[in-house]
């Protein structure tokens, strides 16, 4: 059980955890959420790593929890952390295992009605051609020069191969690339996990879901994400698969290793790090770039099976264009205010995306003076939102908002006294169909283990970190 | 004695294992995350392969382990399902597993493992010998 920790309400939305509640913290916890979801937090270990994550040499600012923050290992998921870029530290747990697991929305010229009599024909169609790769690998063959290549040049890669439309890599974060990727910090075994799963979906909290959209919040930003009511999108949820996890594994033990050489003691092992110039931190760096790049490639390659699905069951007058992709586990390089003074920070974000207002010169052209798009998925058979990064993020979370609804119950206690053939039916009877290909993967991923995503968004809606854009229905999920 | 049992984590899973002798908890070990991952009792043990891996104390090296069988099965693609620890010292690891190659239709995927983490992990001697628990990242 967590222990009692002290904790003030700033506001109706705004949690702190003073830096003087324990021994070693360099900073506050801040924690936004309203109250009945602060009651959920409680329950776990998260404010507990949130406090670790406070005690990490070279943190500016406070250690920053989103509303679906919940337990992880070393970092909680949901949590923000930006390290000084000359004397701070670089963690491998603070950007997570699935490095650049991240969502990307599709939109479509089909509306619901156009795809309900279908839908079964559809789903199955992309069950076929979209590979989960629980058996092991997908249709993607390439050799180590074509991964090298995939490594530096992520998205645009496979647009180039043909897995792809040229305006696929302008509408995502870093234009589907990061610079810096360097493949010779990849180790061969990443090499190896990673090769044969590029284009697969992977399996545990990722999926593909066919959606419409529902309700809509803010016409001006719908208009310019090109979004409608009853409109179907996809969205994908993926990240760098056995690649980005061998890469974190390979420099958790690194760090290991060398933190006593830097005089660097922890309370949690997982939050290993290391000083972000040190030699071990910038192969870190490069080869976190490069995992990030093979996830941007991931998805694209999703999304080129998706297309070759409609186009079977809709023909070629259904278009599918990106709406954006956006990370949620990354660390980037990036400039704020704190306390007064521009520093150049290294912003770790595990379980929380980017969210740049209207203006900023990182957003696309034709978005830009409405904010950056952020998709926040809900759980199966719930809701996912659309929205636009404001104002608020640049002020107080270092540009960044939730990712997710946050997980509630754990997947074994989920799993109890129910049967996976059974909630598929309740499901469809709900209006969503479900495929998965692992045996586990309905039942630990059902609704009631989440919490309610809308409450979620609520929060980060009023605290002004993101406006609410659209409110998304899904109609058929296609699970790892 | 039960070789493992599955402990629960709000995202994630974890297992608590046991053994006699340490050498037959770094077994057991490998047998429970494995069996999270798939079908153990479909596979058979018609080959065996030699694994080994390092650490600095014996937390790191079930790690390290640990994540060393995770990359036979994850790439290399065999699927095994006996472990014999020929050797164990704090700092290293060795050891034969039966198996055979991964078959997408025979070995189907329960879960699918990303990592070994070092959330909340224990090693420590009980009544009985040896107890773990070690919490992976699905």
């Amino acid at each position: 059980m967590p222990a009692e920790i002290h904790v003030e309400a700033l506001d109706t939305l705004r949690y702190r955890i003073p830096r003087d509640e324990r021994r070693g913290m360099r900073t506050d916890v801040v924690v936004y959420a309203s109250p009945a979801l602060m009651d959920h937090i409680r329950k776990d270990l998260s404010l507990e790593q949130a406090m670790n994550v406070a005690t990490l040499p070279g943190i500016a600012g406070p250690s920053l929890a989103m509303p679906d923050i919940h337990q992880g290992y070393g970092f909680p998921i949901g949590g923000v952390a930006a390290m000084d870029a000359s004397d701070g530290v670089v963690s491998p747990g603070g950007v997570g295992f699935d490095i650049n697991c991240g969502v990307r929305l599709v939109r479509t010229t089909l509306s619901a009605a156009d795809v309900r009599p279908k839908l079964r024909e559809l789903i199955n169609q992309i069950f076929r051609d979209v590979p989960c790769g629980a058996g092991g690998s997908g249709f993607i063959k390439i050799g180590p020069r074509e991964l090298e290549q995939v490594l530096v040049k992520g998205a645009g890669w496979m647009v180039e191969n043909g897995y792809g439309e040229e305006r696929d890599t302008r509408f995502a974060e870093a234009g589907g690339a990061l610079e810096g990727a360097d493949p010779t910090a990849v180790s061969a075994r990443a090499k190896e996990r990673g090769t044969p799963q590029l284009g697969t979906l992977g399996s545990g909290n990722h999926f593909l879901e066919v959606q419409y959209v529902e309700e809509i919040h803010d016409e001006a930003a719908a208009r310019a994400f090109g979004l409608s009511a009853a409109q179907v999108v996809v969205l994908i949820h993926s990240g760098s698969r056995g690649l980005g996890h061998q890469v974190c594994t390979d420099y958790v033990a690194e760090m290991n290793k060398v933190m006593p050489r830097y005089g660097i003691s922890l309370p949690d092992r997982q939050l290993a790090c290391c000083p972000i110039r040190a030699p071990e931190g910038q192969a870190y760096l490069g080869a976190m770039c490069a995992a990030a790049n093979f996830a941007w490639a991931n998805r694209q390659g999703i999304l080129h099976f998706l297309r070759g699905a409609f186009r079977r069951i809709f023909g070629d007058s259904a278009r599918l264009d990106l709406i954006y992709d956006v990370c949620h586990n990354i660390a980037k390089r990036e400039r704020y205010e704190v306390e007064g003074r521009k520093r150049d920070l290294l912003v770790h974000r595990k379980g929380a995306t980017r969210a740049f207002p209207a203006g900023h010169r990182e957003i696309p052209a034709g978005y830009r003076h409405v904010g950056q798009p952020v998709f926040v998925p809900g759980s199966m058979g719930t809701a996912s939102w659309v929205l636009a990064g404001a104002e608020g993020a640049m002020q107080e979370t270092f540009g960044s908002v939730c990712h997710g609804a946050g997980r509630l119950m754990s997947r074994t206690a989920v799993r109890k006294g129910r049967d996976a053939r059974l909630e598929t039916k309740k499901l469809e009877e709900a209006g969503i169909l479900v495929r998965s290909e692992t045996r586990d993967g309905i039942l630990e991923e059902l609704p009631e283990a989440y919490k309610n995503v809308d409450e979620v968004i609520e929060v980060v809606h009023n605290a002004g970190l993101a406006r609410k854009v659209a409110r998304l229905r899904p109609i058929g999920v296609i699970k790892g | 004695m039960a070789a493992f049992e599955i402990l629960e984590h709000p995202a994630d899973i974890g297992f608590r294992a046991f053994g006699a002798t340490l050498p037959e908890l770094f077994a057991n070990a490998a047998t429970a995350m494995l069996s999270i991952a798939c079908d153990l009792e479909k596979v058979a043990p018609k080959a065996e392969y030699p694994i080994a891996a390092t650490g600095s104390d014996y937390e790191s090296l079930l790690v390290n382990w640990l994540s060393e069988v995770l990359y036979w099965f994850d790439g290399k693609r065999i699927a095994l399902r006996e472990f014999r620890v020929t050797r164990l010292e704090p700092d290293r690891i060795r050891a034969l597993a039966r198996g055979e190659p991964r078959n997408a239709g025979r070995h189907r995927s329960k879960l699918i493992v990303k990592a070994v983490t070092w959330h909340q992990l224990k090693i420590a001697q009980t009544p009985g010998g040896w107890a773990a628990e070690v919490y992976l990242d699905i």
